[in-house]
């Protein structure tokens, strides 16, 4: 059987799953809505996945985004590795020269900067997230447009307004104020999309040169209004690559690759899990006046793992099913 | 029976607890100090504060008011300038009045003025005052000072040895070991204080990082440094931060930086920008993370965990050019 190695990226908004071959070829992606139900998306990803791994063996597992130690518990990954280390190692595979990503994703946007081959420097947002994706989704569920076409409407703008672009807040409010006084839905729409864009390079690139090659990816990728605004403020063409919503996903697998050659076997826990039933519930521990939210994960109605606790108290139950095994 | 002196962990406690313990333990008080900051102390006590203020104001309400019922007096210090010609953060010159004014049912406050922007010798007279509540005896106050400043002499030498505050007050062993050398920058307060912080020091120590910080340099270097600047930095806790910023980009003897700045805290504002780009210009990685009342660690997390990746990628595969001249990739991966 060939091998394959699994990336997991559980997102904010969007959770991402990726298989490649032993030549990092992708063999098939999915892409979820998170809805906030973590283990929910990764039982039915994984059973969506595994219809095209039937002549595969999955030799590695990696995940990564906000959900990913979550993630690493459910389905025993090998690694478990940071957003931006993923994003970057995908970036590097789709366009080897690559000296700029740009990177909108959920809730949490960056930039990253690279320099023969590795990170030179990267960025995040900081206590803000506009220009993100989620605060993007809002809006066109509030002017009632599907979020798949939310590009097209800016790009037939002719005559883009101006938006505050520096806080999502006054940006709805000032688009609430355009929409009031009467300005074409196209107008407004793109008048955001610039708005996002300046916010993204005054905030998160401030202060960086952005080199070419550039390569734009995230779900907010798939926004041509987004990306036709960068390409006008940049003066540069964007490369959006072909796996561009899964990036953080593909950069997992190709990690988890290299970390099966390292290690030479697999922690995966398989896909029967996808049967298995996990619950989590949250309890406040009342042993110290931290008052620290505790949260524990159920397997077959029995705990597999705490965590949350700052002292360690309860997060050791983890520790002691690992020697178990 | 003697005076309780209660005394909040939050703020400067930081920069001078053993100077002011000892001073007023000289004197024969009881000295109690409030716990470490943990969220039932902060809800209970953060409410008492304006909306806009700081974190680390915040934090200091709650100290404040958890010691309500558990000290006869509270020190809360009037801190204007602590050296010539330099000043400190404006909030603290009206510290204890917001603390009068907001937290009903308080014991009295001690509120010496400490000014020293014209004179240094008005700082005998605060430590007069400030003793008076616990003696009459002048020359008891004076060998308590004197006592005192001995003992915030040894505090600094050994932060000055490459210990962390935390583990000089609890007397622990700072580990010294690690793989890359972090230079962590911001107020004390928000260093030591793992509630503010959301744990980054403890996280740091995990990820087997050896840490520096701007009090493990001697004033002498700071100040030398600081004077780089084309103007004068009167704000002494801006320019402590900027000398050891320079003292950094000069030294190069850290991998990176991480500055851990309190949202809406206006020196943090300025001199992280400048310390960034500084600290830029000569080469050395800068990672700036804001503290507020979050208490998700994740994001906090990601970033910590992506700049050490990129520390130990750089470190590691920096250097490798071929004779040609050309970039070749190794091909390893950062796991």
């Amino acid at each position: 059987m060939k091998r394959c190695f699994l990336g997991i990226d559980i997102g904010s908004v969007s959770s991402n799953f990726v298989a490649v071959d032993e030549s990092l070829n992708v063999i098939d992606k999915i892409y979820l809505r998170t809805q906030g139900q973590p283990i929910n998306v990764i039982k039915k990803g994984l059973s969506l996945i595994k219809n095209s791994l039937v002549d595969y063996k999955v030799s590695g597992v990696a995940t990564t985004g906000s959900g990913r130690e979550l993630a690493s518990l459910v389905v025993g990954a090998d690694t478990v590795k940071n957003e931006i280390t993923a994003h970057a190692v995908a970036a590097l595979k789709c366009c080897p020269d690559v000296r700029t990503v740009l990177e909108i994703g959920g809730q949490d946007s960056k930039i990253i900067i690279l320099k023969d081959k590795i990170v030179y420097d990267f960025a995040m947002n900081t206590v803000c997230a506009a220009g993100t994706g989620s605060f993007l989704d809002r809006q066109a569920a509030r002017l009632g447009i599907p979020i798949e076409e939310f590009g097209s409407y800016a790009v037939k703008s002719k005559n883009p307004v101006r938006i505050a672009g520096r806080c999502a807040v006054f940006a709805e409010s000032d688009m609430i104020h355009k929409q009031q006084t009467g300005q074409c839905l196209e107008d407004i729409i793109c008048g955001l999309c610039q708005a996002l864009v300046r916010n993204y390079l005054n905030n998160i690139a401030k202060g960086k040169t952005l080199e070419e090659p550039i390569i734009f990816q995230g779900g907010v990728a798939a926004n041509i209004g987004i990306v036709a605004a960068f390409e006008k403020e940049l003066n540069a063409k964007l490369i959006v690559p072909e796996h561009y919503d899964v990036m953080g996903a593909l950069g997992a697998a190709i990690i988890s690759k290299g970390q099966y050659e390292k290690k030479g076997y697999t922690s995966f826990a398989g896909f029967d899990i996808i049967n298995y039933s996990y619950s989590t519930k949250s309890f406040q521990c009342e042993n110290c006046p931290n008052c620290c939210e505790v949260i524990e994960l159920c397997s077959e109605g029995e705990v597999s793992a705490r965590w949350g606790d700052r002292c360690g108290m309860h997060s050791q139950v983890r520790k002691k099913i690992d020697q178990a095994i | 029976m003697s005076i309780k002196l209660g005394l909040p962990r939050a703020l400067l406690y930081y920069e001078y607890m053993p100077l002011w313990k000892t001073f007023f333990e000289s004197l024969g008080a009881q000295i109690v100090v409030s716990q470490k900051t943990n969220k039932s102390m902060f809800d209970q006590g953060a409410k008492y504060c304006v909306n806009e203020a700081c974190l680390p104001l915040k934090i200091f309400h709650a100290h404040a008011a958890s010691l309500r019922e558990k000290a006869d007096f509270i020190f809360i210090p009037r801190l204007r300038s602590i050296k010539r010609y330099e000043y400190i953060c404006p909030k603290f010159t009206g510290l204890p009045d917001m603390i009068r004014s907001s937290i009903p049912d308080l014991p009295p406050i001690i509120d010496t003025e400490i000014n020293l922007h014209k004179d240094k010798s008005k700082l005998m007279d605060a430590f007069f005052e400030a003793g008076s509540f616990f003696t009459a005896d002048r020359g008891e106050i004076k060998s308590a000072y004197q006592k005192a400043v001995a003992e915030h002499k040894r505090y600094l030498a050994q932060m000055q040895k490459g210990s962390l505050v935390n583990d000089i007050l609890e007397r622990k062993e700072t580990p010294q070991n690690g793989d890359l050398k972090i230079g962590v920058m911001g107020h004390m307060y928000n260093l030591y204080d793992e509630y503010a912080n959301i744990s980054v020091m403890k996280k740091l120590l995990q990820e087997k990082v050896k840490i520096t910080t701007p009090e493990m340099i001697s004033q002498e270097i700071i100040d030398k440094k600081a004077e780089q600047m084309p103007k004068k930095l009167f704000w002494s806790f801006a320019r402590k931060l900027m000398g050891a910023a320079i003292y950094f980009t000069e030294k190069k003897n850290v991998d990176g930086v991480i500055y851990l700045m309190s949202f809406g805290c206006g020196i943090d504002s300025f001199i992280a920008e400048l310390c960034e780009r500084r600290l830029r210009k000569s080469g050395i990685p800068f990672c700036l993370l804001v503290l507020d009342e979050h208490s998700g660690q994740a994001g906090v997390n990601t970033r910590i965990e992506a700049f050490l990746d990129m520390l130990r990628w750089r470190r590691d595969d920096e250097s490798y050019f071929s004779p040609y001249g050309k970039y070749l990739c190794l091909g390893k991966d950062p796991v």
